[in-house]
């Protein structure tokens, strides 16, 4: 249990000013509907047990903590550890959040699955788990994610799933979850709608965060057991935040961890153009949430720029605003060619892969090693694996198959 | 008394039914939406609804977005949406107006709201109804708070909903998005039933009304019907031309249909 003052969202789905319902009035029964069965589950016997059971045998937690020796070495100073959520089944964290949503589903009695996707990890980690349940699933992706992440939209295809192409608006993952949204108030008796992030509204960002936060509490026994004493500081990369969220939660009331946010810097913050709310927005409300936003000064939303699609999103997390405003957590930005520089860097020094949004919080380790002494114990949550982005990184490199 | 609440108790006083007309400010163009607006007025409409383009509205089908893209096109602010009426108000000062649209548009103008007489009232489709706009900081006392209900509502917050309205209450057809088709006769006359055990207010329907026909056995369960896609969709049909005439003549039809 967390100290009072981070057990958070209260009644309301509120963390401070951050979060509430904002959806129309034909979800809210949907929504109390979710929230009651989630509160009356959580915590029973049974329920834990069906999960855990499902992370250990289905997803392959716990997944490791790695020292990765090369590239502490590389940045001279500190030890770096890397929390391998890229090793999960279906090569992200975001199954750990699908394995619990779809329990819910399961016991309200829900025939119909649909989620929004940008980067395609989401849409396959949903995919995945009806599949499993046979359940009929629908993943609503922007049609320029559609095109970006083409290897993702097969392997959803091949789960079984349908996968719709959303060409309104700006046609990446905001339009995604809207169109989510509004296939969700049609077909709201028997469907359920499995969130991918610590984004939409009250009770998304809570559940999402509580099934995600196992990677945290596994990294609490892990660092004791790795190095002795909690890290000095956690970094992940944040689009809406749910990886970030994960790892940070248990660790909230653990002072001595820094916890730092990275968000996508695009072509840089000073040009505007970017996915960085966090660093360069202001609060408002979207997707059911109110939450930091990119948008200009009539309440419109503002495109986005970010070379990772699972970043490319104008708004966060509410928590995550909240966690900023209160000084718990730090965010910082990272453009895109930092970000490919570090994937190529720790594929090359570690053998290890990282998807574009994971190669953001590597590519803050250049400054953060800087500024921490040598005995510091760094750990980066590997978020998911990069062979998605093959082709975008080779398309960027100049090179055809 | 403003402007709605007078409209609506003329009409009950006359056993008449509410007619109200939707379009989205700026599409095709402002000035366009001004002929239109007034053209609304001959036709027939009792009561207008304005809809404020946003980049991101959920609740729309796919007819509306486009004219929210289209408008958006045109840079249409929320403050353009007011001078356009300050426009409309010289010549018509009784005909209600409602914005309809998305809290991130309204709360980023609420100096503009705080202060105006000249619109009636403001719908805003993503807050929970148990809420009041009070709640979100709009306090004038001129604009009415219109809620949404709709078939998933439960009985309880029926109750919640019709006790934070003003102006009327605003019965969501059916379970989608604007535009959509499949109407429940039966369904909606017992839900609006239901409301108005909680409720004195007005109880207008919207949502899926596609033509006279539907809108007159509407018009039988409810005090009156909210028409948007299928005007909207004749005004893009109409975008180059700018000849609106057949929509007037459309709003005639149904206002004879709902008489």
């Amino acid at each position: 249990m967390k100290s009072n003052k981070f057990n958070l969202p209260d009644n309301n789905g509120f963390f401070g000013e951050f979060g509430g319902k904002f959806v129309p009035e034909t979800l809210m029964y949907a929504l109390e509907e979710l929230e009651n069965t989630y509160n009356e589950l959580k915590d029973r016997e049974d329920f834990q047990k069906e999960f855990y059971s499902d992370l250990s045998n289905f997803v392959g937690r716990p997944s490791p903590l790695y020292f990765a020796e090369r590239l502490s070495n590389h940045y001279g100073s500190g030890s770096i550890w890397l929390k391998r959520e890229d090793l999960n089944h279906t090569g992200a964290h975001k199954i750990n959040n699908t394995v619990g949503q779809i329990l819910l589903a399961k016991h309200m009695g829900k025939k119909r699955i649909i989620a929004e996707t940008g980067a395609g990890q989401h849409g396959v980690a949903t995919a995945t788990v009806a599949a499993r349940l046979g359940l009929e699933c629908h993943i609503y992706m922007g049609a320029e994610d559609v095109k970006r992440q083409s290897l993702n939209v097969y392997r959803i295809k091949l789960l079984g799933a349908e996968v719709h192409a959303v060409d309104s608006g700006t046609a990446t993952l905001k339009d995604a979850l809207n169109e989510a949204l509004r296939d969700w108030v049609t077909n709201v008796d028997d469907t359920y709608y499995i969130i991918g992030s610590v984004t939409g509204p009250h009770p998304y960002p809570m559940i999402v965060r509580d099934f995600n936060s196992v990677v945290g509490q596994e990294l609490i026994h892990q660092s004791k057991d790795s190095f002795n004493s909690m890290p000095d500081a956690i970094v992940a990369c944040v689009g809406g935040g749910s990886n970030a969220m994960g790892i940070f939660y248990p660790f909230i009331d653990i002072p001595e961890t820094r916890l730092i946010g990275v968000e996508a810097g695009g072509n840089g913050i000073s040009t505007g153009e970017h996915a960085a709310p966090l660093n360069d927005g202001t609060p408002g409300v979207l997707h059911g949430a109110r939450s930091y936003l990119m948008q200009d000064e009539s309440g419109q939303i503002m495109d986005t720029k970010s070379v990772s699609a699972g970043l490319d999103y104008p708004g966060v997390g509410p928590e995550h605003s909240w966690l900023k405003d209160i000084g718990r957590a730090e965010y910082v930005a990272v453009n895109d060619d930092e970000a490919l520089k570090a994937f190529h860097e720790v594929t090359e020094l570690e053998g290890i892969m990282p998807a574009l949004e994971t190669a953001h919080a590597f590519a803050y380790l250049g400054p953060l090693m800087k500024e921490l002494p040598d005995t510091a114990n760094v750990v980066v949550n590997v978020s998911g694996r990069g062979d998605k982005d093959i082709n975008t990184v080779a398309e960027i490199d100049g090179i055809k198959f | 008394m403003n402007r709605l609440t007078t409209t609506l108790n003329n009409l009950k006083d006359n056993n008449q039914k509410a007619l109200v007309a939707y379009l989205v400010a700026g599409d095709p163009d402002l000035d366009s939406t001004l002929d239109l607006m007034h053209l609304f007025v001959e036709s027939g409409v009792d009561i207008i609804e304005i809809g404020v383009p946003f980049t991101d509205p959920i609740a729309e089908g796919p007819t509306i977005q486009k004219a929210h893209d289209r408008a958006l096109k045109n840079n249409i602010s929320l403050k353009m949406i007011f001078d356009l009426v300050v426009e409309f108000r010289k010549i018509n000062d009784q005909t209600p107006i409602v914005l309809m649209g998305y809290l991130n548009t309204f709360i980023s103008h609420i100096d503009l709201v705080e202060s105006t007489s000249i619109i009636d009232s403001i719908l805003v489709v993503d807050i929970p109804g148990e809420l009041s706009l009070k709640d979100y900081g709009i306090t004038n006392p001129n604009i009415n708070t219109i809620s949404l209900i709709s078939p998933t509502t439960t009985d309880n917050r029926v109750e919640l909903i019709a006790k934070n309205s003003t102006g009327f209450i605003y019965y969501v057809n059916l379970r989608g998005v604007t535009g959509s088709s499949n109407l429940n006769i039966d369904e909606i006359k017992n839900n609006i039933q239901k409301i108005k055990k909680h409720s004195d207010l007005p109880t207008l329907a919207g949502f899926g009304i596609k033509s006279a026909n539907d809108a007159k056995m509407l018009a039988e369960c409810s005090d009156g019907v909210i028409i948007g896609s299928s005007i909207v969709e004749m005004i893009n049909e109409s975008s180059n031309s700018k000849e609106f005439a057949r929509i007037g003549e459309y709003l005639k039809e149904i206002k004879q249909a709902i008489s």
